[in-house]
């Protein structure tokens, strides 16, 4: 089953009053529940893009033509109020950023509580699946930790455990390993593997690096705000998504 | 407390607006205090003169400057509508008093206890001792305002000097914030004694001094104008002043309420600048989290939540200022309170009402300062906040 599906979705940037970027000029996406997709491209090709809408970060241009349509797990989600938006996003996605963007004022475990109350979900309960999700990325000890405490590798793991902490259906990662080197961008990328693989977690990378394409299951290519491949599934997902171990589920 | 852990962990930031708040509000409750002072005084002085007329000599001013006779309370108890009329001395504690100061200059006043038949409706309490009665007529006994015995360090049963004559201390007020504060109490044979000796001698030889009085007081009678009885005298009598409660706040309340307005705007002027400065650093911190802002929000806070935050905050913010400048400024008053207190100038009165209004001013001018920027970040893309730099 298709977890997410986009039809006729496009997006324009004005930049300036004569100058606008169209960055999607209507694509046309389905990405399967258990899934790990990479969708590559050159700089300006629009994967940044499509992955803000697939993320409902942004919404997709109301078109002239045919009107753009966005389901998540079947729910049309094209035309959703920036309220309901940010509710998907706090309950059923994660995100993880190539700069890590974690909050620097705030210790490892409280970035990733900050996931939790989003969710509605707090206490004793929150602080559990924290730490259970911080274990899970190998920072059980580093909990206490701000970020000017981690390394890169380290903060990324951080923003990992934050996107799983509340065991959404999706996780969308952008650039995950564009600020890390080799060794470390291996770790982030077993990581996602392993949740993909024993958890059937549907993820969705944006990324430059052809390794880690290499590492998903499909590869989805742009090119000048259109999709050109939409690549061969290599491996069969996870047949359904299952409890990742221990890590609370919202109610 | 997590919002205080918050604020400890932007140190300079937070440390720098509310140093601006903590002054602004300090000069507010200094301000305040002395428009408080001010307002007592005169409200004291105002509901005092109500009630009656007063009457002094030509040129003289609210019963001090010149001579009268004591004879002139009969003449005046004639007149119709007239129903008591006493007769007082009153006189500077000493003659190097300078003309100039807040509020009423130290005094000595004399009248004979019990004169007023009980009309006199200005209540004084005894901190210590006892009232003035008519057996004192005779004696040098005083009865102390508040503020004279703090001066003094005076007690019941101790002596202080008045215009070189010892007398005996038989009672201390409570604090009455106005006139009486700074007065020493004698009876009026004692009052018309001290006067005498200030007169040039010439002029004391012709007088004899158990008939001098400064001020008369009169009491209409229940239900009439004391403007009538003011133009009866003025009609009977030549070379007095009768004064009504309206002229005294004519007079006094112009003075007042001028000075009262400069203190209200260097107090709204203070508040004006510490209000800016608060919505700008309000605005700067709010800026530069917009990237904080912006990962909040794509991990999914509202706008709702966003705007509680910031605004939360900064109210958090504008008390813990307004609470530090109340301590400031209290400070302030009592140090100040406590240093006038040498020359008898008590210039401020620091109220629980103009305490609780500037911390709570300060509380709300913080809401409302995060407010406006808040209601920007929140309204601001997830995706532009996050590529912010």
């Amino acid at each position: 089953m298709a977890i997410l599906e986009g039809r006729n979705l496009r997006k324009t940037y004005r930049l300036s009053r004569r100058n606008t970027v169209e960055a999607l000029k209507g694509v046309e996406i389905s990405i399967e529940a258990g899934e790990m997709v990479a969708i590559m491209g050159p700089s300006g090709s629009g994967k940044s893009t499509l992955m803000h809408i697939l993320g409902l970060l942004h919404a997709p241009d109301p078109n002239h033509g045919p009107a753009p349509e966005l389901y998540l797990a079947g729910q049309n989600v094209a035309s959703l109020s920036d309220n309901a938006r940010t509710k998907i996003r706090a309950r059923r996605m994660g995100f993880v950023f190539q700069d890590f963007n974690l909050i620097p004022t705030l210790t490892a475990l409280e970035n990733v509580l900050l996931a939790c109350d989003y969710a509605g979900i707090r206490g004793k309960q929150a602080k559990q699946a924290g730490l259970e999700a911080l274990a899970l990325v190998g920072l059980a000890e580093r909990a206490d930790h701000k970020p000017s405490e981690l390394s890169g590798g380290e903060q990324q793991r951080v923003a990992i455990a934050r996107a799983l902490v509340n065991k959404p259906e999706i996780i969308l990662a952008d650039e995950p390993t564009g600020n890390l080197d080799s060794d470390r961008s291996a770790e982030v990328l077993a990581l996602f593997r392993e949740f993909n693989r024993e958890h059937g977690q549907t993820i969705v990378l944006v990324t430059h690096d052809a390794e880690v394409g290499e590492a998903c299951d499909r590869v989805i290519r742009m090119r000048d705000g259109r999709i050109r491949d939409n690549g061969q599934r290599v491996a069969t997902p996870a047949a359904a998504v299952t409890a990742l171990p221990a890590v609370a589920v919202p109610a | 407390m997590r919002l205080l852990r918050d604020l400890g962990r932007r140190k300079l930031r937070s440390g720098l607006t509310i140093t601006g708040i903590t002054i602004g509000i300090m000069a507010l409750v200094v301000f305040g205090s002395m428009a408080n002072k001010i307002d007592a005084l005169v409200k004291g002085g105002s509901d005092y003169y109500k009630d009656k007329v007063t009457v002094s000599a030509k040129g003289g001013y609210m019963g001090v400057g010149g001579v009268l006779s004591t004879r002139m309370v009969d003449q005046i108890s004639a007149l119709d509508g007239v129903d008591v009329v006493t007769a007082d001395v009153a006189m500077l504690l000493s003659d190097e008093q300078s003309g100039v100061s807040m509020g009423t200059p130290p005094m000595i006043s004399g009248s004979i206890a019990g004169a007023d038949k009980g009309r006199e409706k200005f209540q004084m309490f005894y901190a210590t001792g006892r009232a003035l009665t008519t057996q004192d007529e005779g004696s040098d006994v005083v009865v102390l305002g508040s503020d004279l015995a703090r001066q003094d360090k005076a007690s019941v049963g101790g002596t202080v000097t008045l215009r070189g004559v010892q007398f005996k201390v038989v009672g201390i007020l409570e604090p009455t914030l106005t006139a009486p504060d700074n007065e020493a109490m004698v009876p009026m044979t004692a009052a018309q004694q001290l006067f005498v000796k200030t007169l040039p001698t010439l002029i004391a030889d012709k007088l004899s001094a158990n008939e001098i009085a400064t001020g008369l007081v009169v009491y209409p009678k229940a239900g009439v104008d004391p403007q009538k009885i003011a133009d009866e005298i003025n009609a009977a009598i030549s070379g007095v002043t009768p004064m009504t409660g309206k002229d005294f706040d004519k007079q006094i309340g112009a003075a007042t309420s001028m000075l009262n307005a400069i203190l209200i705007g260097i107090g709204l002027i203070s508040l004006l600048v510490g209000g800016l400065s608060v919505i700008n650093t309000t605005a700067m911190s709010v800026a530069e989290r917009t990237r904080e802002i912006g990962i909040k929000r794509a991990i999914g806070s509202s706008r709702w939540r966003i705007r509680r935050e910031i605004v939360v905050e900064s109210a958090l913010i504008g008390l813990i200022g307004g609470l530090l400048g109340l301590g400031l400024g209290y400070l302030i008053t009592t140090l100040g309170n406590d240093a006038g207190r040498e020359s008898a100038t008590i210039l401020f009165d620091l109220t629980f009402g103009t305490a609780f209004s500037s911390v709570a001013f300060a509380t709300i001018l913080g809401a409302l300062a995060g407010f406006i920027p808040a209601w920007g970040a929140s309204r601001m893309d997830p995706v532009t906040a996050l590529r912010y730099e």
